[in-house]
């Protein structure tokens, strides 16, 4: 049924539109760290953010043992923390989510597989994140479960650059 | 990359300062000194000493201090080896990992008044609630710290006892003080808390054991005993391709006893939904409780990181 429809298709979610913005960068050196908001990243194709503890080399983070090359970059959308405090309650800040971009206007459930402009850097979507018990033993916060199906994205860097608050996020298709 | 997953908080030794008799404050901070984990006043974290054995001590400084975890220890000649590991053999620049830190108290809005009584070197946890309650501008706390003629961390404590928020009972001199008449009366308004040596707390335990519990606050040398769903049940797993047995503690993930076991099992969120610690099994009553095998699946497999047994043995295809 669905090879029969255009249904998310590069094409027509190209034509339907979406544009976003970047609302909140954030690193941290090594696993447990709190993040720390930056003004702006550098993102190195194929490799990941300088600084950062999944940074390709460096494997520093709580889940370096299972290296993953689509994980250089995780993206966040400011929606979901407005929806945990509006339907669970839940007060959760950009800096608690501990991926590094939180962005603004951009479906990230929809762009698996796509590639889209960060700024001015090129990513390639790999797999939805999932959420983990470590981000509520950090936090204190019980949000595995409301976070299940909308805890972000994880991409690989195709062309690197600087990436900064209020850059523009849209598709490349 | 890293074999194992990282499971502590790496720090390096920044500081190392004699204070007192048998005892020194040991600085731990990030290589890059990065902030820390946040903790609340008081609370205490698990060092992992480079010998193996890991022991918990309370947080001397406060919360505002983020960038560095202060402790302080009691050299114990006949202890269980953690202090003398700190003592005798870790220096500036050592590496040691810590856990996130735990416990602590944090300091109600409905909370007028706080009387904290410490023997001895169980004043640490107090240290850093006094400097955290200074620091936001509580007025009203005292700590009465009891001890036979000695006061650790006197240069710490110097300025509080100065001040009068301090106020030591030197046991040598004129006996030991009682207890309820440092604390005073109960009220709703009054949080009261305690750490020292068992025989101190077991009394302060007693003598506030009708005062609403969300007003007393005990901290013990010794952790008392975690608490465990009184409907959880040890079993063992047997391991159908080494024949190994490992036994499950009351309220234990299957996954961590693997883990302790040096059974090796990939893991990814540890709340049974990504899928990545599928084992199968082949008899006994597994409790599936994840939420992402069909029925079909549970027959042959379940989710190690969330799964139980309703029976004494359970055979994985391990």
């Amino acid at each position: 049924m669905l090879d029969e429809i255009d249904a998310g298709s590069a094409d027509s979610t190209a034509r339907l539109g979406w544009s976003g913005l970047v609302r909140f960068l954030h690193l941290a050196p090594r696993a447990f760290l709190p993040m720390r908001a930056m003004e702006q990243l550098v993102l190195v194709a194929g490799q990941g953010i300088e600084g950062d503890r999944y940074m390709i080399g460096r494997e520093e983070g709580f889940y370096s043992h299972k290296p993953e090359e689509g994980r250089q970059v995780t993206l966040f959308e400011l929606e979901t923390l407005v929806a945990l405090k509006r339907d669970a309650g839940i007060e959760l800040g950009p800096e608690e989510h501990r991926r590094n971009v939180t962005v603004e206007g951009v479906p990230l459930n929809h762009l698996v597989g796509r590639r889209f402009w960060l700024g001015e850097t090129l990513l390639e979507a790999t797999r939805l994140s999932i959420p983990c018990r470590h981000i509520e033993e950090i936090t204190g916060k019980a949000i595995f479960d409301p976070l299940i199906n909308r805890s972000g994205l994880n991409c690989r860097i195709l062309q690197g650059g600087i990436v900064r608050v209020g850059d523009t996020v849209r598709n490349a298709a | 990359m890293s074999a194992r997953p990282i499971t502590t908080i790496k720090t390096v030794v920044a500081g190392i300062e004699a204070a007192g008799t048998g005892i020194k404050v040991f600085t731990l901070a990030d290589p890059d000194r990065w902030d820390l984990p946040p903790f609340k006043p008081g609370a205490h974290i698990d060092l992992h000493l480079p010998n193996g054995l890991v022991r918990t001590y309370s947080l001397c400084n406060e919360p505002a201090d983020n960038t560095r975890y202060v402790i302080a220890v009691k050299r114990e000649a006949d202890g269980r080896g953690g202090s003398r590991a700190l003592h005798d053999e870790v220096g500036i620049g050592d590496v040691i990992g810590v856990s996130l830190p735990r416990g602590g108290l944090e300091p109600g809005a409905d909370i007028a008044r706080h009387v904290f009584v410490a023997g001895g070197i169980g004043v640490t946890p107090f240290l850093s609630m006094a400097r955290h309650l200074l620091r936001i501008g509580n007025a009203d706390f005292v700590l009465h710290l009891i001890v036979r003629e000695e006061v650790p961390l006197a240069a710490h404590l110097a300025p509080l006892i100065e001040a009068g928020r301090v106020v030591v009972h030197r046991t040598s001199r004129a006996g030991r003080p009682d207890l309820a008449s440092l604390v005073g009366e109960v009220g709703v308004q009054t949080m009261v808390a305690c750490c020292g040596p068992e025989g101190m707390t077991d009394e302060f335990e007693g003598m506030t054991a009708a005062w609403p519990a969300a007003n007393v606050h005990i901290e013990r040398f010794v952790a008392p005993p975690p608490m465990i769903d009184p409907d959880a049940k040890p079993f063992v797993l047997s391991l159908a391709r080494t024949g190994t047995e490992i036994q499950v503690r009351a309220g234990q993930t299957m996954l961590a006893a693997l883990h302790e076991g040096g059974i090796d099992i990939p893991t990814s969120c540890c709340g049974g939904i990504c899928g990545a610690c599928k084992v199968g099994w082949i008899e006994g009553k597994p409790v599936h409780r994840d939420r992402v095998l069909s029925p079909y699946e549970r027959e042959r497999f379940l989710m190690v990181c969330v799964a139980g047994s309703n029976a004494d043995r359970l055979v994985l295809d391990l």
